[in-house]
């Protein structure tokens, strides 16, 4: 019996940490060639509340971005942000952080 | 020796023997652009970029060195603008003299990009006015003493691996209270750049370069009368390379003389550095 609660108490807890998770958007960008440029990219993705984690993938150019539970990133948002940043929007993907990949 | 000689002699020893590098008409050293030449690249939208850069220059028993910090802010993802204040060390054979040199603002828009998977051709137009703040009263001079404008229109192509420039300026120098002009400046520059290793990211990235770089300059005037021994043409080759980490860099390059033809009797420069430390915020 105390083997079922146990499973059944971390199995709430694994739900409610999977519900809890945040979104993971993947972005192509064209025109990212140096690191040093990208930077430009990090500061404005960091300055929107939510952002928790960028990477850039300067040979594919991919831009990662993990973000909160309930924050959104849209393609417009997006364009503009890259477009003040000084590269062309293109396209993304969007997966909650626990499931499949869903096509924005 | 008749007025006009005397005050020639004046400004041979005043204007032309020093400040040499005010009348270059470098560029803001934004980013991946060249370090002689002018590039294409602006700061992002809310950016801003801080460098603090030294300048030397030789040429015959005239030494130059300018300490400048740069400052550069985006206004939009393809305009800036910015001012550069340069304090000015300057010697002329056992004269020596420094202070407040000319600061500059300039202002720079991309008006053309194409972008695709690690590419990004741009072409941008800039223009620089230097003002006329530094001293001209001391031997030599630390300051022209004069308004000048500058134009330039350049090409970039930055790809992972290989980095292509070509810039084109055209400098006005206008005449100081004495009545002195110096020579309209043309000045065209063929960059070619290489990064070795295409790094990712968060690693330190080196690039490096070689600029090809020609200056025309026609002869300066005193009251409306051309000086014979101003003016002419230098040709530069100028290695020099770009180590970036983060939004952090450092470019450092030599200009080496390698073809001139000056008019009259001058010296020819001998060489010229520009080293910049860069920072955006």
């Amino acid at each position: 019996m105390k083997k079922i609660i146990a499973v059944m108490i971390l199995s709430i807890i694994w739900s409610a940490v999977a519900l809890a998770a945040g979104t993971e958007y993947r972005m192509r960008v064209d025109g990212l060639v140096c690191p040093y440029c990208a930077y430009g990219v990090e500061k404005k993705l960091k300055a929107i509340k939510g952002v928790e984690k960028i990477d850039v993938d300067l040979n594919a150019g991919l831009v990662t971005v993990d973000v909160a539970e309930g924050v959104t990133l849209t393609a417009p948002q997006m364009k503009t942000l890259f477009q003040d940043a000084g590269f062309t929007y293109r396209s993304m993907v969007k997966k909650p952080l626990n499931e499949d990949a869903k096509n924005e | 020796m008749s007025r006009v000689s005397q005050s020639r002699g004046l400004f041979n020893r005043r204007v032309l023997g020093a400040v040499f590098l005010a009348g270059l008409g470098v560029g803001p050293a934004q980013a991946h652009d060249p370090i002689f030449g002018i590039g294409p690249h602006v700061i992002y939208k809310g950016g801003v970029e801080v460098a603090p850069e030294v300048h030397t220059s030789k040429k015959g028993n005239q030494r130059e060195t300018a300490l400048g910090i740069e400052l550069t802010y985006g206004l939009t993802g393809d305009w800036s603008a910015g001012v550069d204040l340069p304090y000015q060390s300057s010697q002329d054979g056992l004269n020596d003299a420094s202070g407040v040199g000319d600061a500059s603002l300039f202002t720079k828009y991309r008006f053309w990009r194409h972008d695709t998977l690690g590419v990004q051709e741009t072409t941008a137009v800039l223009a620089k006015v230097k003002l006329a703040n530094g001293n001209e009263d001391t031997t030599p001079s630390v300051g022209t003493g004069s308004t000048d404008g500058i134009l330039g229109l350049s090409y970039g192509y930055e790809g992972r691996k290989w980095y292509r420039w070509a810039g084109v300026r055209y400098r006005r120098n206008g005449e100081n209270n004495a009545g002195l002009r110096r020579g309209d400046k043309v000045l065209v520059d063929l960059v070619w750049g290489i990064r070795p290793t295409p790094t990712s990211y968060l690693q330190p990235d080196t690039v490096w370069l070689v600029e090809l770089n020609g200056e025309y300059g026609r002869h300066a005037e005193l009251n409306g009368s051309s000086l014979p021994n101003t003016g002419g043409t230098e040709w530069f080759l100028s290695p020099g390379i770009f180590w970036t980490k983060r939004n952090f860099a450092v470019k450092f390059g030599v200009q080496i003389p390698i073809a001139s033809h000056l008019y009259g009797r001058q010296d020819k420069t001998d060489y010229r550095t520009r080293l910049t430390l860069e920072w955006h915020l």
